[in-house]
């Protein structure tokens, strides 16, 4: 086109598009804030929907915490023969704590099994009436904890089959069902994260859809003046970076208070199982994943809508 | 092109017809020439507006061919259309200014749009506020503004590309005829300074005042007729 430029030198690229975001960030954050009630509003709601799914993954990750801290103490029993001398099963406790799956073995002699019941289980005075003592020693095995579940079964049932050895005992089926439990949290958390994110898009797009209107004629006019659609969408995906950044820290603030409030009564339970367990909140590189996903959703929200409405006004 | 000046809009019998289906212009011809004022006339209804609206890209012709500035406009992407929009000046009976906004923003806008820098936005756009007269005004929001003043900070906005072109739809319809003459005044001026300026009036008395070449529209065609000035159609009722 043989056209009369305005006689301005345009700066570079980069110049132009470092002035043009600046503009339009502090643009659009001024906007909201003549709408201090509305911007609220907006960023409550986002951050509910938003702190839904990530409450639910704290819960996950700190009940898998629980499950992980006894897998460590998760023990193979080993109950001797009777005719294994305690000589023979101490022994046996130090050949077997060389092998590379073990990584701690205990020897409890039946004498000690004998006092240590006594002393636990109430039934002391019952017992002193047996002649003989029913307990059978045991070697308390502490598989190596990079041993999978498999890996566990596998060497309980090899020392199972030691001459020495009338039973090995692996109890772990409560652990099975508390890590299936963990998996459909995970997974509820994944599918209940998907739908809070449609809706958090929704969320925003509304209420760009909202802005929009207001600001038709704006737009008009910029179209008028030859504003390329770009342009005049910046505005609106900002004011959606805006609405998710907002959330997203509520978001934070209200998993962190939640799990401010549970702490105390989690710590009371875990002191009455006499485990050193404690409620841990979102670690900050997940917390700020969340504000990342917030203004991600934010944004795209926005995207979405504006792209949508904006071919729809043309100026009169 | 046969002139001393290139053609800057040509008309090749240009259609037009609503989507309803009645033809709002019909084998309309014309050219311009670079650096002529032209008045397109005609009673209400008679497509002047349509006219300016093809020129600015802001509809597309049913039939026939629209070269302005040496773009065929029935070529132009959708997609190039802003670009195409930002080197023509567009002035409207209704200002089409932002009103949450200063003079300052609105008449630096198309600068804005195109990213220049703020320093060189800041000084073109007291230039062109200064050159409709509203240079103390700068901060002024448009409301604050009489119509006159208004409609001069649409003109400072559709200026300060320094396009090639205006158009300018019944820039003086809200104005008192001061006010209105002034207007005119300030876009004679600029074609003085070699801008293309077209303009859609009904006001005979300014076109009398300040006399260019005349596009004269009636039913959507261009015509030899010239318009008539409300004070001789008082007369010849008159005369009866």
């Amino acid at each position: 086109m043989a056209l009369v430029e305005a006689g301005l030198e345009r700066p570079g690229l980069f110049a132009r598009f470092t002035q043009e975001h600046l503009r339009v960030f502090f643009f659009s954050l001024g906007k909201l804030g003549k709408g201090p009630i509305a911007a609220a509003l907006t960023a409550l709601v986002i951050g509910i929907a938003l702190a839904l799914p990530a409450g639910l993954y704290v819960l996950t990750r700190n009940l898998a915490t629980v499950g992980y801290s006894w897998q460590d103490s998760l023990q193979i029993s080993l109950f001797l023969k009777d005719s294994v001398s305690s000589e023979r099963g101490a022994a046996m406790a130090r050949e077997l704590r060389a092998e590379s799956d073990i990584s701690r073995t205990e020897y409890i002699s039946r004498e000690q099994s004998l006092s240590d019941f006594k002393a636990q289980s109430g039934f002391g005075d019952a017992l002193a009436i047996l002649q003989d003592n029913p307990l059978p020693a045991v070697i308390a095995v502490t598989p190596q904890s990079r041993l999978g579940k498999a890996g566990v079964e596998e060497l309980a049932a090899r020392l199972g089959r030691l001459p020495e050895v009338d039973l090995a005992k692996l109890d772990q089926k409560w652990l099975e069902r508390l890590y299936a439990l963990l998996d459909i949290a995970r997974r509820s958390v994944g599918i209940i994260a998907t739908l809070l994110g449609v809706a958090v898009m929704v969320i925003i797009g509304n209420t760009i859809r909202l802005d929009i209107e207001a600001r038709r004629e704006e737009i008009e006019v910029m179209k008028l003046v030859g504003a390329p659609d770009s342009f005049i969408r910046r505005p609106f995906l900002y004011a959606g970076f805006w609405h998710g950044l907002l959330g997203g820290i509520l978001a934070w603030i209200l998993v962190a208070a939640g799990v401010q409030s549970l702490s105390g009564p989690a710590l009371a339970l875990a002191q009455a199982y006499g485990s050193q367990f404690q409620l841990s909140g979102l670690p900050a590189a997940d917390g700020f994943s969340l504000i990342a996903a917030g203004i991600v959703l934010g944004w795209a929200g926005a995207f979405v809508t504006v792209s949508r409405r904006l071919s729809l006004i043309e100026p009169r | 092109m046969s002139s001393s000046a290139p053609d800057i809009i040509r008309f090749d019998d240009v259609s037009y017809r609503y989507p309803g289906g009645k033809d709002v212009l019909s084998n309309v011809g014309f050219s311009i020439r670079q650096g002529e004022m032209v008045y397109v006339t005609g009673p209400s209804g008679a497509g002047k507006t349509t006219l300016l609206r093809l020129i600015a890209a802001l509809c597309r012709a049913s039939r026939g061919q629209i070269v302005v500035m040496g773009q065929n406009l029935s070529a132009l992407k959708p997609r190039r259309i802003p670009l195409y929009r930002q080197h023509i000046g567009l002035v409207f009976q209704n200002f089409n200014l932002l009103y949450d906004r200063s003079v300052f923003d609105n008449v630096a806008l198309p600068l804005v749009v195109r990213g220049y820098a703020y320093a060189d936005i800041g000084r073109r756009t007291r230039a062109a506020l200064d050159a409709v007269g509203l240079l103390g005004r700068e901060k002024s929001l448009p409301l604050t503004l009489s119509g006159g003043e208004q409609q001069r900070v649409g003109i400072a906005r559709a200026i300060v590309t320094k396009p090639a072109l205006i158009l300018a739809d019944e820039p003086t319809g809200n104005l008192d005829p001061e006010m209105a003459l002034e207007v005119m005044r300030g876009f004679q001026r600029f074609n003085e300074a070699g801008v293309t300026v077209m303009i859609a009036t009904h006001a005979i008395d300014l076109i009398e005042a300040l006399p260019h070449r005349i596009i004269h529209l009636e039913h959507g065609e261009v015509t030899d007729k010239m318009p008539v000035a409300a004070s001789r159609l008082g007369a010849s009722h008159g005369a009866r």
